[in-house]
This record gives structure tokens, C-alpha cells and sequence, in this order.
């Protein structure tokens, strides 16, 4: 009973005392932010330091590290290497590929792409998976079956078939669904692919705190008091998923951001010549053994990201609820769910 | 029927397996290998895909023709030999190169006597019209080849034969082929294996997972699609074919395995360690600098090919309908640029034609000139700069297409890059009906080396259609077509191939295309292969019957 | 109990229905082109087109082909285009691979998934709980497509410990077998490794501060016998209704990009491949037998649960 609507303040602030005394969590969150800066940074470094946009290529030109001419990718098509600031900071991390572009800015401008996917596919996610829950929760009867089939549909579609030929048809001509269209290239295919397959993972624990909470006593004294099923869910029953929405939301962003890279390592992602961290890796495999640094370094931003969103989603579920067995029994099934969310697109992807 | 042949396969496999047993015995015994080599031995090689058909009626790609040449003689076939000599063409089940009468509409050829298949059942002329009427059945990619030999066009619609233009007699093995029309090129497409003999009895369907029996001196004894397939000596190759047909080469190892392995990266390891003794793909282009420093001239050696890369831009709509933004892209496009992104496996040029093309002579019009390409942008002034630019997802071409991309921003375009998955991308932009084909990047390798094989499906007007089409610029200008359409009637010569080279200027002037560069491939052996002694002919890539231990 | 059962493998029907309708749009009707066109080859008349349109049926109505398609898939009959083979023929072919692949994954990450995070439950809080939790996340947070070439380009180029993958058949070399595979199964392994540690972990904690626990140590049972006979064994419940879901998850679609990546030759490459050359027949026999796959292991946990806990069974009952 830790989150009733009549404890307003009590419980969030003792829950940021909670969060806070966990160090590793704050530190990680440091880390979270410290990144978010980062890819902000991009186009001042883009524009003072490197002197050069993210896709522009620089194939066939030199640049003078310490007085030396240097190829930037040499007739064999070998990229350079970091040059730091040895050419006062062009190249700072050598060049992405045999197209010759900037490593350092195409990582922080696909460090962009990537968060922005990864936090509007989770928010499209979260927003569809409680609606269809508390639909299905409250309601019950037929309404709840076939929103669990349908979940059940996604759910045992192949993610990765069905996302790599999602997004090779609408690199050919774009789709139309009614008043939404996508046309091809824009990032809000990888979006709306990654966003259909990740509700069920959301919707399914969702779904269960709803059926419990629909049958607490002030939900019923709502009813009784003749209050409509949209005021009973939206107005009684959601405030008390808010602090499950919020840990699942940070963990969903993680979870779509290995999602992308998935996306974008087959090809049904982020198209070129923009970037995102997945478009980067691909290209960087294969030069692994040119410039191995190539693959890594976007792999590793990927890698923090993820890091440092698991630990604070974590800490906030910890911090949110340390008790509440209802909540408890929620995320581990979500954590049980997330499992195969993040294995399967992980390995998919 | 089937039975019978498995019980000689079973025969003719235990008495391959004692001449094997022996063949290796001496292979082991390396000190007496002096000048060329050894004979016998296994080879264990490696393709990167398995090829799209291993049946000769249907396969159309470089590695189903590499991977079957040497097992499927058509009637005419080409010399085995590198470069420019491998393009002529030489008989082969037939007994002499055809005559030709009736103003080129009438070939004649002759079966060479005594021929038989690797199952033991000889070579009838009949085999051929069954041949040609299997490949039609089978709607092979092969057949538009071979639809001007009369009635095949309506036996194609209705499948029912036999085809008029073709007459065969098994008793004197003579074989007249009537066309509806002359073809210069008929020669070169009676030598590819979409119409080599098979015995009458072969199903008509895919055979990839069993492939018929074939003429030449190895046979397919395993085909597993997908994974791999294995060679061995065709039996009756010592005691028939290879003495009918002296010029054609017996081999040198008795059989060989090929495995698939996907990953490149691994194949260029196991032929470094020596687990496999040849890859067919070249490396990837991340090991290629590499491998060529190490192993070139002792495992390693670049084969040209005859194929041409280019950029297209479609001369019938704005902004390229116009000559003068056609010739600005030719100035702008850096083909030292192209060579780097393609990691030196291209060789820069700038015309139609690539060398080894009978008709190609090297001229370069469009010297990569920024300045120039700017100052035609600006006399041209485009009023329509919104254009989509599309290439495949294969790298290096989409990082080939990032570069288009860039270059035309940089002329003043508002680009929008479309990277299309690599086994659709010829249809999608062969299709009228996708929106936006302004520009984009392509390739063609050749069928044979016959200049009309890029002309005619690639600028000729005729060949512009609603879907398949090949002519991308859709470059339809009725003075080059009419000399692609004589010059396509006559039987090549120097006459012919002067004016195909007239015909490349003259093309590349109007500047539907700017190109780039020919691919070029390799050999990679282990060193357990003599290097010296592999073939790659232009057309049919390596052949196994070139290889052999040192 | 009986009625529960019909209804939940009617749903089952149900879904495979959707399944295979969904996949058909997305790749017959979606992609706007016909597979006819990339058939015919680089040199195509129409004429080439038209007939192989009528040899496979392409110019049948969508419905019309559906329904054709679907004979095939229960009749056997589903041909590839290019080669033109058996479908069934080639999964078949792939399943040895793919199962020796799946299977020698799930035995390592539960291994070591119940291995660690039994360590971490009965040190929780401690410092090796600690490293185990920030080791489980970081096993997370890894796309598999980035440390399966890492492993490979370190491990078996550079420093030739491993072999390049590559699938040897157990019944050719069972030692082969085993060291081709073992850098596929961790790599597939390490993501669950990571989520299995962490669920026994929070479940063994929940389970330790249930009554029966507290009786079971206030009757003097040791330390240890209490943690494996009680915690332990009641904590795992949960553990292994996850790995029903989770291993027809991996065998129907996670191990592709391994597969592809180690050249492992399975049902995933075979997939994978069809997808790139947009060929329906195999995508469709590989994508409904998986989700059959999927959704029967789901119907049967759901078919145990109802049978261990009543509440399930009367909740859906009562929501009917």
C-alpha cells in the first residue's frame, strides 16, 4: 500500500532519498547524462573542431598531422587511424570508413539518432502497452482476450524476419496507413517496427497489476460512486502504475536502443548516409581488421548506454517500491519478459 | 531408368575409388614433383554462396557457370585460356565452328561421332533441340537468348514442340538451326551452357539437388544446395569424349569438394592455413590489400573482368534530360575516388566498353574537373533539383551510391539516397512505375564477350520497358539505334569492332552514364596449388580442369 | 480443466492464422512487386515474365494465392524459387545445426544463470553480489552482432584458439562438433546468462522471506540445507516457466544472426537468406513452424500454470 493516492508527496520524495543512497546508480546516471551531452555537442564539435559534417566525405583528400601529409584513406581504401589532436582535432578519431568521413562526428550525430529512436520507440511503446492493459485489465471478457491474442500474435512473430522485410518494403516505396505515412529513409520506420514489437513485453505485467488493482477497495468505492470506466482507469488505477511506468520506460529505452542497432545492422534501420550507432557498427565489422576501433567505439556507446539505463531503471525500482509484493511480482515478470525482449532482439538483432 | 544409373554410378564410384587411392598414393610423394606438376589429388575449394541453380538450363551467374563449365560442353564452347584468347570461340560438341548461310539466318553445325554423357548414353544431335525446348519449359532467364531461332518464340507460349527452327539427325549428327533473323551474336550464345546437350530422358524440372549427366571431363556426384556439391572424373570422358575432343583439356585432379562458407573472412583463413585450396569469391575487400601484398605472384593474382561500372541518369526527364547536367556529373564523379571506396578492386575507366571487349579502345572524356563540372551546372541552370538517387545494399556499391549521392548534392541537387536490398534492386529499378528513378548506380558484367551484349540491353531504345528494363538512363537516340541494330545483324569483325568503338564515343558524348571502372577478381590458392597453371577465362571464371597440385 | 485446454490451443489456431496472414502481407503484399520480375533474370522479355507469373501462380488473386500457399505448407509441397527445391527438405536438413546450437546455449546460460545468481541471492548485498549483478547487466547490454565478430576476429583470427565456425555434424567428429561450436553458444549464451542470474536472484530473496522459510530455520535446519531445499527449490518454479518461453524464442528466431555470423548452416541461415532474396515459401515454412514452436511451449506453460494454480483457471473462466 506503499503508493495510495492519499500519500501524495511521502512516498516519491522518500523514494528520490532511496535512489540517491544508492551510489552506483547516481554514478550511472552521471554517465547517462554525461552521453546525453555528448551527442548534443554535435554540431558545436562539428563546427569549431572538425570543421567538417557528419556525411561528408573526404576520400581522396590529405590532411597535415605535424607538418606530415596523411591520405585519409589510403589508395588500398584504408581509413586513418585517431589522429587526436594531432590535426587539430579533424579527425580526432580517424575516419569512419573508406567514404572518409569523421568518426568523431558521425558518432556523436548517430549517438543522436540512436537516443532519439530509442526514447521515442519506448515512449510510443509504454503509451500503446498501458492503454491496451488497462483496457484489458479493466474490462476483462472478450476485450482482454483479444488483446492477449493479439499480443500473442506479436509475440510469436519473427521479430527479426518480419522487421528486415518491414523495413526493405518501405525502403522501396514507403507505406501508407490511413493518414500515416512513412516514406522510405525516414527514422520513424525502425520506430513504429520497434515500438510494435516491444508492447507485449510491456503490456503483459502491465496487464496484471491492472486486474489486481481493479479489485482494491477505493477502485470499487469509485464505481460504486457511479464514476464512468474512463475516469475509473485513467483517474483511479493509473496513478498507481506511474512508478511500474517509469522503471519499465527507462528499461524499454535501453531495450530499443539494441533494438535499433539490431534494425540498422540488417539493413531495416537508420538509412545512409545518415547515422546511428547500429549503421556504424555494421560498417565497422567490417573493417574489423583494418580499424578494429572502428566497430568498438560505437559498440562501447551503445554498450554505456544500455549500462548505465539498466542500472538506474533498476535503482528506481528498488528505490520506487522495496516492499510492495504486487509491484515485485510485476517486474520480475516484466525482467523475465525483458529477457526474452533483449535476447531475442539482441541476438535477432 | 533411375535405378540403372544408380548401380553404374555405384560401379563407376568403386572403380574411381581404386584409381583415386592410387592417384593420391603418388600425389603424396611430392619430391618427384618437377615442372608441372602433379596429377591427381582432391581439390578442396570454397564458394561464399552456393550458386543459384546447379542445373545447366537455368543457372545465370558467375559461380553456377564456373562451378559447371567444365562438366556441360555445349555444342561450341570457349578457349581455355586467360584474358582476351579465353573469348574466342572454339567447338566443342560440335564438330567445327557452324556455317553460316542464308544472309546469316541459317547456322549448320556437326556432332563430333562417339561422344557419350557421364552416365554411359551417347550424344544424339536430337539432344540438342531437347535441350534448348527444356531450357524454354523451364522459363530459364537463358531463353530470351534464344527465342529468334524460329518458332521458339510460340513454343515458348504454347510449350509445345517440336521447335521447326531446328533439325537434327542422329544419324549423320548434323544440326541446322533457322532464325527468324540474323545475329551476330548467336555464335557466342550457341557456346553458353543454357543449351548444352543433356540425354532426352532428363526431367523436365530443377535439377540442382541432382544434376544431370553432363559431357564434360568432370561430373557432378553431389549436390547438397546450400551447402555444397563434389566432382569426380567422368568415366567416360577417358574413354570417349576425351579423345573426340582433343583441344578440350582432361584435367589434372581427379575430383574435387566444394564447401560453402558464407563468411569471406574465414575462407581468406582456411586458404591461409591451407585447409582450403581455393576460394572462387575474391577476398573481402577489408583483407584485399592485405592478401594481395602477401601472396601476389605465389597464390595470389588479379583477374580482369569484363564489366563496366557506372552511374545512370535518366536522359528522359528533368534535371538530366538535359546533356550539359549529364557531362557536369561525368566532370564531377573522381573515379580515383571510386577506386579507393572499392578498395583497389576496380580499375578506373570512362566509357561503355571495358578493356578485353573486342571494339574497346580507351579514351576519357570527362577528366575529373570540379571547375568544369560547376560551370556546366551553371550554363544548364536545372529548375527541378529535387532528384532520388538508388543503390543496392551489396558494399561497396552503397557506399559507391553514398558517394553519388554526395557529388550530386555538391552540384546543387536536394538528393534523396534509396539503398535497396541487393536481389531486388535490378527490379525495382527496372520498374516504370517506381517513383523517382532520376540516378543511380549500376553494373553490368558481360554474357560473352560480344560488344552488342552492352549496347543492345543496356542503350538500346528498344530495350527501354515498363518492367526488366535494363536501359536505366532510358536513353533512347535514333541514330545510335539504328547502327545497334545493323551492326547487331553482322557476324563480328575489324570492321565491326571499329565502328562499336565509334559507337562508344559517340554514346558516351551524350553522357547518359557516367562510369567509373571494371571489376576486377582474383585467384587465391593455397600453396599446395600450382598458380601458374589455374585459368580464369573472362567468361566462365576459373576452371577446375586448370588446377592442379605442385 | 478440459475446457481451459480446448480454448487455449483454439487461441493457439488462432494465432498461427494470424501469423501466416501477417507474414504473407509483409512480404507479398507490402514490397509492391512481383517476385516474377526478380525471377526472369537480367535479361528478361515480357513474354519470360508472363510465363513464369503462370508456372508459380503470381498473377493469381492475393486470396488465391494465400489459400494455394497454404495448401502447400500442410500438404508439404512448399517449393523455394531459386533453386527450385523442397522447402521441408532444406529446414530439415538445418534443424540438426540449429538444434545443436540452441541446445548447447541453454544448457550453458542455465548453468550458469542459476549458478551465479544462486551465488548473488545467498551473498546479497555482499561485494560478490555486487560484481555478479554489474557482470549479469553488462552481459545485457552487449548487441550480440558486435561481440560475435569481435570474438571471432580476436579468438579465432588473431590468436587461433578457436576455429573459424562453421558447422561439423556431431555424428562426423563429436570433438570437432564441440569446438566449432563453443564460441556461437556463448555468444547466444551471455545475454541470458545475465537475465537468468538476475530473476533467481530477486525470486530466491522473495522466497526467503516467506513463512516456511522462517519456520523451516527455526526448526534448526543448517544454513545450507534451508537454501537449496526450500529457497532454492521453490525459486526455480518461475525460473524454468521462463525457460519454456525463452528457448522456443532462441530456436525460432534468435539464433540467426549467430548463425549467419559463424557460418553455422541451420534453419535461421536458411531464413535469413529467403528474407534477403524476399522469397516467400521458405520465410513462411520457417516462420510458421517456429511460431508454432513458440506458441505451443507458451499454450503449454500457461496449460501447467492452470494446473498448478487454480486461480488461473477459474480467472479466465470468470472473465469469459
Amino acid at each position: 500500500m506503499s503508493t495510495e493516492p492519499s500519500a501524495e508527496r511521502g512516498p516519491w520524495s522518500l523514494a528520490l532519498r532511496r535512489f540517491l543512497r544508492n551510489r552506483l546508480a547516481v554514478a550511472f546516471l552521471g554517465l547517462f547524462v554525461l552521453i546525453v551531452l555528448f551527442v548534443l555537442a554535435a554540431p558545436l564539435w562539428a563546427d569549431n573542431v572538425a570543421h567538417t559534417g557528419p556525411n561528408e566525405e573526404h576520400t581522396v583528400e590529405q590532411i597535415t598531422v605535424d607538418g606530415e601529409k596523411k591520405d585519409v584513406v589510403t589508395p588500398e581504401g584504408k581509413p586513418i587511424g585517431p589522429q587526436w589532436f594531432g590535426a587539430d582535432g579533424k579527425f580526432f578519431l580517424g575516419a569512419d570508413g573508406r567514404l572518409g568521413r569523421d568518426e568523431m562526428v558521425r558518432l556523436m550525430y548517430g549517438g543522436r539518432t540512436s537516443l532519439q529512436i530509442g526514447i521515442t520507440a519506448a515512449l510510443i511503446a509504454t503509451i500503446l502497452a498501458v492503454v491496451l492493459a488497462l483496457l484489458a485489465g479493466y474490462f476483462r471478457g472478450w476485450v482482454d482476450g483479444l488483446i492477449a491474442r493479439t499480443l500473442d500474435t506479436i509475440w510469436s512473430l519473427p521479430v527479426f524476419l518480419i522487421g528486415l522485410a518491414l523495413g526493405i518494403a518501405l525502403a522501396v516505396g514507403g507505406l501508407k496507413i490511413g493518414p500515416l505515412e512513412l516514406s522510405s529513409g525516414s527514422i520513424w520506420n525502425p520506430i513504429l517496427v520497434i515500438s510494435i514489437f516491444t508492447v507485449p513485453y510491456i503490456a503483459r505485467p502491465i496487464r496484471g497489476q491492472v486486474l489486481a488493482l481493479s479489485e482494491k477497495e477505493f477502485v470499487e468505492a469509485a464505481v460504486a460512486q457511479g464514476a464512468g470506466p474512463v475516469r475509473v482507469m485513467f483517474s483511479e488505477i493509473l496513478p498507481n502504475l506511474a512508478s511500474t511506468i517509469i522503471v519499465f520506460f527507462t528499461l524499454m529505452i535501453a531495450n530499443s536502443m539494441l533494438f535499433e542497432a539490431g534494425l540498422s545492422f540488417l539493413g531495416a534501420g537508420v538509412q545512409p548516409p545518415n547515422s546511428s550507432w547500429g549503421t556504424m557498427i555494421t560498417v565497422g565489422v567490417e573493417l574489423l581488421n583494418i580499424q578494429p576501433l572502428l566497430a568498438i567505439l560505437p559498440g562501447l556507446m551503445i554498450m554505456l548506454t544500455v549500462l548505465a539505463l539498466n542500472i538506474v531503471g533498476d535503482a528506481l525500482r528498488d528505490a520506487l517500491d522495496p516492499r510492495g509484493k504486487a509491484r515485485m511480482d510485476a517486474a520480475l515478470e516484466f525482467e523475465a519478459q525483458g529477457g526474452i525482449a533483449t535476447g531475442q532482439q539482441g541476438a535477432t538483432a | 531408368m533411375k535405378k540403372l544409373g544408380a548401380v553404374i554410378a555405384v560401379l563407376v564410384l568403386a572403380a574411381l575409388s581404386t584409381i583415386g587411392l592410387a592417384a593420391c598414393g603418388g600425389g603424396d610423394d611430392t619430391s618427384s614433383g618437377g615442372g608441372s606438376g602433379q596429377k591427381g589429388g582432391t581439390l578442396n575449394a570454397t564458394y561464399a554462396s552456393f550458386p543459384d541453380y546447379m542445373d545447366p538450363a537455368l543457372s545465370y551467374t558467375a559461380e553456377g557457370w564456373t562451378a559447371m563449365a567444365d562438366v556441360y560442353i555445349p555444342l561450341l564452347t570457349y578457349k581455355h585460356a586467360n584474358g582476351e584468347e579465353g573469348s574466342e570461340v572454339i567447338p566443342g560438341l560440335a564438330e567445327d565452328l557452324p556455317k553460316i548461310s542464308n544472309g546469316g539466318k541459317t547456322y549448320t553445325l556437326k556432332l563430333r561421332p562417339g561422344l557419350k554423357y557421364s552416365d554411359g548414353t551417347p550424344v544424339k544431335a536430337s539432344d540438342f533441340p531437347f535441350a534448348v525446348e527444356r531450357m524454354i519449359e523451364l522459363n530459364s532467364g537463358g531463353s530470351p537468348f534464344y527465342l529468334t531461332i524460329e518458332g521458339a518464340e510460340k513454343f515458348s507460349e504454347t510449350k509445345k514442340g517440336p521447335i521447326p527452327g531446328i533439325k537434327a539427325n542422329d544419324k549423320t549428327g548434323e544440326i541446322v538451326i533457322n532464325l527468324e533473323g540474323p545475329r551476330g551474336t548467336f555464335t557466342n550464345e550457341l557456346g553458353l551452357m543454357f543449351v548444352a546437350p543433356l540425354p532426352q530422358d532428363t526431367p523436365i524440372e530443377d535439377l540442382s539437388a541432382n544434376p544431370p549427366p553432363g559431357t564434360g571431363p568432370y561430373m557432378i556426384t553431389k549436390s547438397q544446395p546450400g551447402k555444397g556439391w563434389e566432382y569426380e572424373r567422368n568415366p567416360y570422358w577417358e574413354k570417349a569424349n576425351g579423345k573426340a575432343m582433343p583441344d578440350l583439356p582432361e584435367g589434372v585432379v581427379d575430383g574435387a569438394k566444394i564447401t560453402v562458407i558464407r563468411n569471406p573472412q574465414s575462407q581468406v583463413d582456411d586458404i591461409e592455413q591451407g585447409t582450403y585450396d581455393w576460394m572462387q569469391n575474391p577476398p573481402p575487400s577489408s583483407r584485399y590489400a592485405e592478401v594481395k601484398e602477401k601472396y601476389e605472384g605465389t597464390q595470389f593474382r588479379v583477374e580482369p573482368t569484363i564489366s563496366t561500372y557506372y552511374f545512370w541518369m535518366n536522359t528522359q526527364e528533368p534535371p538530366f534530360d538535359d546533356v550539359k547536367v549529364r557531362q557536369a556529373v561525368n566532370y564531377a564523379v573522381d573515379a580515383k575516388a571510386l577506386e579507393r571506396i572499392y578498395a583497389g578492386q576496380i580499375v578506373a575507366t570512362q566509357q561503355i566498353l571495358p578493356p578485353g571487349m573486342p571494339g574497346y579502345e580507351q579514351f576519357e572524356l570527362y577528366p575529373h574537373d570540379m571547375g568544369k563540372a560547376e560551370e556546366l551546372m551553371k550554363e544548364a541552370n536545372p529548375s527541378d533539383t529535387d532528384i532520388t538517387v538508388w543503390t543496392d545494399t551489396e558494399s561497396p556499391n552503397n557506399e559507391a551510391g553514398e558517394y553519388f549521392n554526395e557529388i550530386l548534392k555538391e552540384l546543387g541537387f536536394n538528393t534523396q539516397l534509396k539503398i535497396i536490398n541487393a536481389d531486388n534492386y535490378l527490379t525495382v529499378i527496372g520498374n516504370a512505375t517506381t517513383p523517382g528513378l532520376d540516378a543511380g548506380w549500376s553494373d553490368w558484367f558481360q554474357d560473352y564477350p560480344h560488344p552488342n551484349d552492352f549496347f543492345q540491353p543496356l542503350l538500346a531504345g528498344g530495350s527501354i520497358l515498363p518492367t526488366n528494363n535494363g536501359n536505366f538512363a532510358k536513353f533512347d537516340n535514333s541514330a545510335v539505334n539504328k547502327k545497334i541494330k545493323e551492326l547487331g545483324a553482322e557476324q563480328l569483325g575489324p570492321d565491326q569492332e571499329a565502328a562499336y568503338k565509334d559507337l562508344d564515343k559517340e554514346i558516351m558524348e551524350e553522357a547518359p552514364w557516367a562510369p567509373y571502372g571494371t571489376r576486377t577478381l582474383s585467384t587465391f590458392v593455397s600453396d599446395a596449388i600450382d598458380l601458374e597453371s589455374v585459368i580464369f577465362n573472362p567468361t566462365f571464371g576459373h576452371y577446375l580442369s586448370s588446377f592442379e597440385f605442385k | 480443466m478440459t475446457r481451459f485446454i480446448v480454448r487455449r490451443l483454439v487461441a493457439m489456431i488462432g494465432v498461427l492464422f494470424a501469423v501466416s496472414v501477417i507474414v504473407f502481407v509483409v512480404f507479398m503484399v507490402l514490397p509492391k512487386q512481383n517476385p516474377a520480375q526478380t525471377l526472369a533474370g537480367k535479361n528478361a522479355t515480357p513474354g519470360l515474365v508472363k510465363n513464369i507469373e503462370e508456372e508459380w501462380g503470381f498473377d493469381d488473386s492475393l486470396p488465391v494465392q494465400y489459400a494455394t500457399m497454404m495448401k502447400k505448407v500442410f500438404t508439404g509441397e512448399l517449393t523455394s524459387y531459386k533453386p527450385r527445391l523442397p522447402v521441408d527438405d532444406r529446414i530439415i536438413e538445418g534443424i540438426p545445426a540449429t538444434l545443436s546450437l540452441a541446445v548447447g546455449a541453454a544448457v550453458i546460460w542455465l548453468f550458469f544463470g542459476l549458478l551465479l545468481g544462486y551465488l548473488s541471492a545467498i551473498r546479497a548485498g555482499g561485494w560478490l553480489d555486487r560484481i555478479l549483478t554489474g557482470v549479469s547487466i553488462a552481459g545485457i547490454s552487449i548487441p550480440v552482432f558486435l561481440l560475435a565478430p569481435v570474438l571471432l576476429y580476436f579468438l579465432s583470427y588473431k590468436l587461433e584458439i578457436f576455429p573459424n565456425a562453421q558447422y561439423v555434424p556431431f555424428s562426423e567428429d563429436p570433438y570437432e562438433w564441440a569446438r566449432h561450436l563453443i564460441l556461437p553458444w556463448f555468444t547466444l549464451a551471455l545475454l541470458s546468462i545475465g537475465f537468468y542470474s538476475r530473476v533467481l536472484r530477486s525470486n530466491m530473496l522473495d522466497v526467503m522471506n516467506e513463512d516456511y522459510v522462517r519456520t523451516a530455520r527455526a526448526k534448526g535446519l543448517s544454513e545450507r540445507k534451508v537454501m537449496t531445499r526450500h529457497v532454492l527449490r521453490n525459486s526455480l518454479i518461475p525460473v524454468i516457466t521462463l525457460f519454456g518461453l525463452d528457448f522456443g524464442a532462441t530456436i525460432a528466431g534468435t539464433a540467426i544472426i549467430t548463425e549467419a555470423i559463424f557460418s553455422i548452416d541451420g534453419v535461421g541461415y536458411y531464413a535469413a537468406e529467403a528474407v534477403k532474396k524476399f522469397e516467400l515459401p521458405p520465410i513462411m515454412g520457417v516462420a510458421l513452424y517456429g511460431a508454432f514452436f513458440v506458441v505451443l511451449l507458451n499454450a503449454l506453460v500457461d496449460i501447467a500454470y492452470a494446473y498448478l494454480d487454480p486461480r488461473v483457471r477459474l480467472g479466465e473462466s470468470a472473465s469469459e
